[in-house]
């Protein structure tokens, strides 16, 4: 059975074996000292409270009540981005721990007490009442980018595919345009494609990571009728955190529609001849994996079993449980898409794939830490100034805001692109 | 118990604010759970104590200056690094833990084959910034995860690559320690101009008083520099990768070759080491994936191996014929790296192999010959980026039997041990049922051969108590027959004369009583006469082992 | 009672001397330091015996000084420092208590010299790593507590490697075993009945003894039986020679061949050390010196038991691959210098005469530890003050040995000059000083703080000679052991 409560964890919490491996990359994969560390809290907090293993350690203090939710405890609690370094250094070597949920079951149990921030309070609130977590944006307004592009409205219309924007992308200034952008370009190019109307609200993902479960449920339910009233067979967005919250988020609840990246239809439309790259792009780059769309971004399976033990003591699961360490997360699409874009050249980080280093905006710390937020993405600049790229890409929103804001360990600025406007310049 | 508000403040004036907490979800995530963590001292059921306040310095003036503190205010302080083992945690209530996690410098003097490292430089990252300059650094046992300087100032560090360079110890050469009295100690040329490549004299070394052969396990003050000797690394500057997450795999290192070594009888497998001592030819070499045990490695390698392997497929692989078959060759075995520093010297690595083999009457495992086997089982010794595979198989484990001696003594005495672990895992459902025989690792425990450093791995559930209580017991069961055999003290009673079995610290009094009928006694009076010429406060526990002289009253 | 009543009473009479040419004898040195005879001199049989001698001198306040050598004393550190002091001659101490081939290794009393342990070896087709040409009366244990440097550093994982186990009788007259050993019954016979063999030097926990009496030149404790670790004697052996114009020509050479650890022995000589090292006598020298290359670097390469052939045949290819890589042509004889011969006068004990002493008469060495690479900066300066005191320098000989698998090197200056001449002893003393503070001041390193060295060495560190002294203060509580020798300790 999966864990949903913070006691359900317990077992974790003392097979936890303290080996730290949850404060690094995996180690056979570290190419330098300066760029060795994964987990954002943990290297910015510096104590081991803020790593996994500190958490799992803070949960059975808590549960056995030898701390109180101090301000440090939830300052430690509410300091995961939730990107999940952790889940997958924790699983080279073990296959009974998920430190991952684990650390938003923390986050649950600390909001449930009201021990959140004023930040998180007022995105929440904002989910409530305008379906969005962007403080200070309407619902009113959401679909305004999809005026005049003539898309079918899913709440009227059928399509195959339902273009998913999602918050950043639906308010977001230059962001709108991209929205617009892909939905005109993948309807031009042969998919059938609409949106949710007057339907379309936030997908809610992001609360459940900041451990707001009840407003994501609350949201996920609202969108998981509307898909099923459109019919759609497959979901695209262009958000990561969306693509997530789809794939892997509402699947436990059971919606079962395809997620797409908008990199992977890209890429496979590239591959069919659909879409060609036309313009010359001179420019290096270099790609940072948003965490939900890279290893968070692996497809669900579902499981319902039990711990088994055999030979005495070794655990298993009954039936095997599925282990999610990143393996089949979306790394080569997105590759695959900057690639092909003529004249642009692709220098790659030291963390990439299923072991990159987060933006910092994940887990909703953008809200809740800003200064852990902010260290995070400069030491992501960092790294992609190390590289010798012109410009760091991703094909999250929530990455890019993250990144343009933030300035190196030198105090310096990067360019930060999406990926869509790559595109939108190459075709 | 709180600090004295004015220790707290001097603290916080020295470290800054945000690098010392007192708050409770700090503190008490400081405390190391002696059945989750390898304790050495056995499995129990509890938490050492829990510090007065947890502390993060940033440099050496830092740490000379919170240790002034502690003497100042007669508070006890524990420093760790990596946080590996229980030794690293303070052993009474009226302490603070010191954690070096700010520290984490790496320097490579590439002409000169060091490496100058603070205390959070781990394996890992000491390794590959080496590799930049073809040089590579002993990992010990403990793993790349464990930090370098720590695993040299505080424990024996030897591991797969110890034959060839040397364990931690060995590869010390200038050191920088707070000592625990405050005064800053930089040993041999560092002393005198600043020079890191001796860590000797002048005359007499005193780094005499630093570590000797089992480490200062965080008792005599605080390592905050150290340069450590580094090794020839024929490979590229960073070893290329392949295969899916978890399942990584060395890809491409034509220079090297990955063996497994099979003996029919122990005698045999002694000999070869003892020829292995005394040729040049291993790079690394460990008895590695027995550590899950005898009956089931074959099977735990296959699961390894694959990216999508789970445990639920351990019984099946191990009922499979060829797996079968294939592990019961392996039932002695010694995993080897060869480096070929040229194309001659691997040929001739490779030909003095086989003649050990010959002598001894050995074969490689083919099982072990896959492609992917071997290239997984490459980076895995190369880079010992696996430690925490010791604990995967139930959550926990300890140490019981274990030799850093004679191989013509251990080897023979390995069924024997076997013998009494099947014994305990037929009989009772406590621990893991792998076979007995989970005897693991080095090929030699000093430099150059010379010694066994091997023990056999129990495995435990750390969440289920009566699986604890019960590894407990065989532990002491262990003991006893080790002691029958005049062993001396079962691995996993090592550090069973260092903290009481509650986590605290031991008295002078219990410490003198355990120390009283030693055949020679005189080892810790001299501890305790150096205990009092460098702590006279006793601020650093009892992890450093003193006996009161017949002479001091 | 008298202090000779006590002795003879505690050690018999003819355990005792007090025949004052024998005592002058145990003050003949080449030192420039403070010497003196000794009132007494003493030959205990055993470890009891010393144990009994160490428990009077700190009852009596008396200077003990350890001597295990027999012949001249070359650094002066087991010559007293101070006047009333009582020499513990050990050189009579020969026993050879074990030789274990399965673990090489051999346990020596303080007088077994390198001969008679090679001879005992070779039964067991062993040998001992050798230092550079010692001296035939030298002690075997001496010279590797001491830190001699060995000529086959890649055999040396820790700094004192073959120094494994020992016993020794501190000043306060405790007496113990050291490494392993400490850890059993102080009973090497039982040791042995288990199968325990004396291999592991450090601890036993966490205090290294065995630190502690290294390079002390006696004034911690007396030693009275190590064990040492051998080596498997070779079945092929034979040395490469390579010669360059100027040291700096060889470094490159040396540091790769030390990072690929194919020599088994290594080491940098100039023309007059290789000539002095060769030469019988000075006429010979004198033939020799000319003919031979200002700098040359001698690479022994050893074949076996295990594939003999093979592995003598890699090696030496590689080397010399790696040679000419560097600029380098390594031969087995270079027109009148022949390798092997080399190797030989190199890896035997030097009977009659010192060999640094055949050119002048007598000589001076100025050693320490460095880095290769600074190697130059040394010998640049040195020559510049041998040229400014008008020294011949092209009489210095140079030698310079990797320690350590290569972590150090020790750097060796040697300054022959005439003892029949006030001149040129005065000016060797004078060059001597000079340059013992010029190399501190560059920061070469005394490792091994010897006479003058020691004042040095040792006030240049405030911390390390504070931490010295509460060592000593630990273990020689009364100061009795070999006083005046770690000068400001």
């Amino acid at each position: 059975m999966i864990e949903t409560t913070l006691e359900d964890f317990r077992p974790m919490m003392e097979r936890c074996s303290n080996c730290l491996a949850c404060k690094w990359l995996p180690y056979e994969k570290i190419e330098s000292r300066r760029f060795g560390r994964n987990c954002p809290s943990a290297a910015y907090y510096s104590f081991n409270t803020y790593s996994a293993r500190g958490r799992f350690h803070l949960g059975q203090v808590l549960l056995d009540g030898r701390s109180e939710f101090t301000e440090q405890a939830v300052e430690a609690i509410h300091s995961c981005t939730a990107c999940g370094s952790c889940d997958v250094s924790c699983k080279i070597t073990r296959y009974n721990l998920e430190p991952l949920a684990h650390n938003i079951a923390l986050k649950e149990r600390a909001v449930e007490l009201g021990k959140y921030y004023p930040g998180q309070k007022a995105a929440i609130d904002c989910l409530e009442a305008e379906r969005t977590m962007l403080p200070g944006e309407r619902h009113s307004a959401r679909t305004d980018w999809a005026k005049d592009l003539g898309l079918k409205d899913l709440t009227r219309e059928k399509a195959e595919y339902a273009f998913f924007a999602g918050c950043q992308y639906s308010f977001g200034s230059g962001l709108a345009e991209k929205a617009r952008f892909w939905a005109g370009m993948l309807r031009d190019a042969g998919v059938d494609l609409g949106y949710l109307g007057k339907a379309d609200m936030c997908c809610g993902g992001r609360a459940k990571q900041m451990g707001f479960k009840g407003a994501f449920e609350k949201q996920a339910g609202a969108n998981i009728a509307a898909l099923k009233a459109a019919g759609v067979t497959a979901i695209v967005t262009p958000c990561s955190d969306c693509y997530h919250a789809f794939k892997r988020q509402y699947a436990t609840l059971g919606l079962e529609v395809k997620t797409l990246h908008v990199s992977e239809l890209a890429a496979d439309l590239l591959a069919e001849g659909r879409l060609k790259f036309k313009k010359s792009i001179d420019m290096t780059v270099t790609y940072h994996d948003p965490c939900h769309l890279g290893r968070l971004g692996e497809p669900y399976v579902p499981w319902d079993g039990v711990e088994k033990k055999v030979l005495n003591q070794i655990h298993t699961w009954d039936p095997p449980r599925p282990r999610y360490a990143g393996t089949f997360g979306v790394y080569d699409a997105p590759r695959s898409v900057l690639k092909a874009i003529p004249g642009l050249r692709l220098k790659e980080m030291q963390r990439v794939r299923e072991y990159s280093w987060c933006c910092g905006a994940g887990g909703g710390c953008s809200l809740s830490s800003p200064e852990l937020s902010s260290a995070t993405a400069s030491e992501r600049l960092t790294e992609a100034r190390s590289t010798g790229a012109d410009a760091i890409v991703t094909a999250c929103p929530w990455c890019l805001r993250n990144l343009e804001k933030a300035v190196d360990e030198n105090g310096r600025q990067m360019k930060a692109v999406d990926i869509t406007e790559l595109v939108a310049l190459a075709v | 118990m709180a600090l004295e508000r004015e220790a707290y403040r001097a603290i916080e004036d020295i470290v800054g604010k945000r690098n010392v907490s007192e708050d409770s979800s700090v503190t008490e995530t400081y405390r190391c759970i002696t059945s989750q963590s390898s304790a050495h001292y056995g499995p129990f059921n509890h938490q050492t104590p829990r510090p007065q306040a947890v502390v993060l310095p940033g440099s050496t003036e830092e740490v000379r200056q919170v240790i002034r503190i502690c003497n100042r205010y007669g508070i006890q302080f524990k420093v760790a690094s990596t946080f590996w083992a229980a030794m690293g945690y303070v052993g009474s209530d009226r302490a603070i833990q010191i954690d070096m996690v700010r520290m984490g410098g790496v320097r490579i003097d590439a002409k000169n084959m060091m490496a100058i490292v603070e205390p959070y430089a781990i394996g890992a990252v000491v390794q590959v910034e080496a590799m930049k300059f073809g040089l590579n650094c002993n990992m010990a046992g403990v793993g790349c995860s464990s930090s370098v300087l720590a695993g040299a100032a505080g424990w024996m560090g030897f591991g797969p690559s110890s034959l060839f360079m040397g364990i931690a110890s060995e590869n010390i050469l200038g050191a920088e320690w707070v000592l625990p009295d405050g005064e800053i100690l930089r040993t041999g040329s560092l002393g005198s101009d600043g020079s890191w490549f001796c860590g000797e004299g002048p005359g007499p070394s005193t780094r005499a008083v630093l570590r000797g052969w089992q480490g200062s396990t965080g008792a005599m003050g605080v390592c905050t520099r150290m340069a450590v000797r580094l090794h020839p690394w024929p490979g590229p500057k960073l070893i290329p990768t392949y295969g899916e997450v978890p399942s990584y795999k060395a890809d491409g290192l034509e220079n090297f070759r990955t063996y497994t070594l099979c003996f029919n009888e122990w005698e045999d497998y002694a000999r070869a080491f003892q020829l292995f001592h005394e040729a040049d030819v291993i790079y690394l070499g460990h008895r590695q994936f027995n550590m899950f045990g005898r009956d089931i490695k074959g099977a735990m390698l296959k699961i390894l191996v694959d990216s999508g392997g789970q445990f639920s497929d351990l019984l099946p692989l191990m009922d499979d014929p060829y797996v079968k078959s294939e592990n019961e060759k392996m039932k002695i075995d010694v995993q080897i790296v060869l480096a070929g520093l040229t194309e001659r010297d691997l040929a001739y690595k490779e030909k003095a192999v086989d003649e050990v083999l010959r002598q001894t009457h050995g074969w490689k495992s083919e099982f072990m010959l896959d492609k992917e086997m071997r290239d997984f089982v490459l980076l895995y010794l190369l880079r010992l980026g696996r430690k925490n595979l010791n604990y995967t198989l139930c959550s926990s484990y300890e140490g019981n039997f274990g030799m850093s001696s004679n191989v013509f003594v251990a080897a023979p005495l390995m069924e024997e041990a076997s013998a009494l672990k099947r014994k305990w895992e037929q009989d009772t459902p406590h621990i893991a049922a792998v076979g007995g025989d989970s005897d693991m690792g080095s090929m030699s425990g000093i430099g150059g051969g010379g010694t066994t450093g091997w023990e056999f791995f129990v495995h435990f559930d750390a969440y289920d108590k009566d699986s604890i209580r019960g590894t407990k017991e065989f532990i002491d069961d262990s003991q006893r027959w080790m002691l029958s055999k005049g062993l001396g003290a079962d691995m996993g009673r090592w550090n069973a004369d260092a903290r009481r079995e509650d986590g605290y610290d031991y008295t002078q009094e219990e410490h003198d009583a355990i120390y009283k009928n030693l055949p020679q006694p005189a080892i810790f009076e001299y501890q305790w006469k150096v205990r009092e010429a460098f702590n006279p406060r006793h601020l650093t526990g009892s992890y450093y082992r003193t006996k009161t002289p017949e002479n001091v009253k | 009672m008298a202090p000779k009543e006590s002795l003879v009473k505690m050690l018999g009479e003819e355990r005792v001397i007090d025949d004052p040419k024998i005592l002058a004898s145990y003050a003949e040195t080449r030192s420039f330091g403070p010497h003196f005879a000794p009132w007494l001199a003493v030959r205990p049989d055993g470890p009891e015996a010393v144990e009994r001698l160490v428990g009077w001198a700190n009852e009596s306040r008396t200077p003990l000084v350890p001597v295990s050598s027999k012949g001249l004393k070359i650094r002066g550190d087991s010559v007293p420092s101070v006047p009333e002091a009582v020499v513990v001659d050990l050189s009579d101490m020969k026993k050879i208590l074990s030789v274990n081939r399965q673990h090489r290794i051999a346990v020596v009393e303080p007088g077994v010299t390198y001969g008679e342990l090679n001879a005992a070896l070779a039964e067991e087709n062993m040998v001992m790593p050798m230092s550079l040409r010692p001296k035939a009366g030298k002690s075997v244990m001496t010279d590797v507590l001491e830190g001699e440097p060995r000529l086959n550093p890649m055999v040396q994982w820790s700094y004192y490697d073959p120094l494994r186990c020992m016993e020794v009788t501190w000043g306060e007259g405790v007496r113990m075993f050291t490494g392993e050993a400490a850890a059993g019954a102080r009973d090497l016979e039982s040791q042995w009945a288990d199968e325990k063999w004396q291999v592991n030097v450090a601890g036993p926990f966490m205090l290294d003894f065995y630190r502690v009496l290294t390079a002390a030149q006696g004034s911690m404790g007396i030693v009275t039986w190590a064990s040492l670790k051998c080596a498997v004697k070779p079945l092929l052996h034979r040395m490469f020679v390579a010669s360059a114009n100027s040291l700096s020509e060889l470094e490159g050479f040396v540091y790769r061949a030390m990072w690929t650890r194919f020599p088994d022995e290594i080491f940098i000589m100039n023309r007059s050390q290789l000539a002095s090292l060769l030469g019988k006598t000075s006429g010979e020298i004198a033939v020799l010196k000319p003919l031979l290359p200002p700098w040359t670097v001698a690479v022994g390469v050893a074949g076996r038991e295990l594939l003999p052939e093979e592995r003598f045949e890699a090696r030496s290819k590689d080397l010399t691959d790696i040679a000419q890589e560097n600029g380098l042509d390594l031969r087995e004889s270079i027109d009148s210098l022949d390798g092997d011969a080399v190797l030989r006068e190199a890896s035997s004990a030097c009977v009659g005469t010192y060999w640094k002493d055949l050119w002048a008469g007598s000589s001076q060495s100025i050693f320490f530890v460095t880095q290769l690479e600074r190697a130059p900066l040394f010998l640049k300066r040195v020559t510049e003050l041998a040229e400014s005191l008008s020294y011949p320098v092209g009489d210095i000989g140079v030698y310079i040995q990797p320690k350590h698998l290569g972590s150090a090197y020790h750097m060796e200056f040697t300054l022959p000059y005439d003892p029949d001449s006030a001149r040129e002893t005065r000016l060797a003393e004078e060059l001597f000083d000079a340059a013992s503070r010029e190399i501190a001041g560059l920061g070469g390193y005394y490792s091994r703080p010897y006479g003058k060295w020691a004042g040095i060495q040792l006030n240049k560190d405030a911390q390390s000679l504070l931490a010295l002294k509460r060592i000593q203060g630990i273990f020689d509580p009364n100061g009795i052991m070999n006083p005046g020798k770690l000068a400001a300790v």
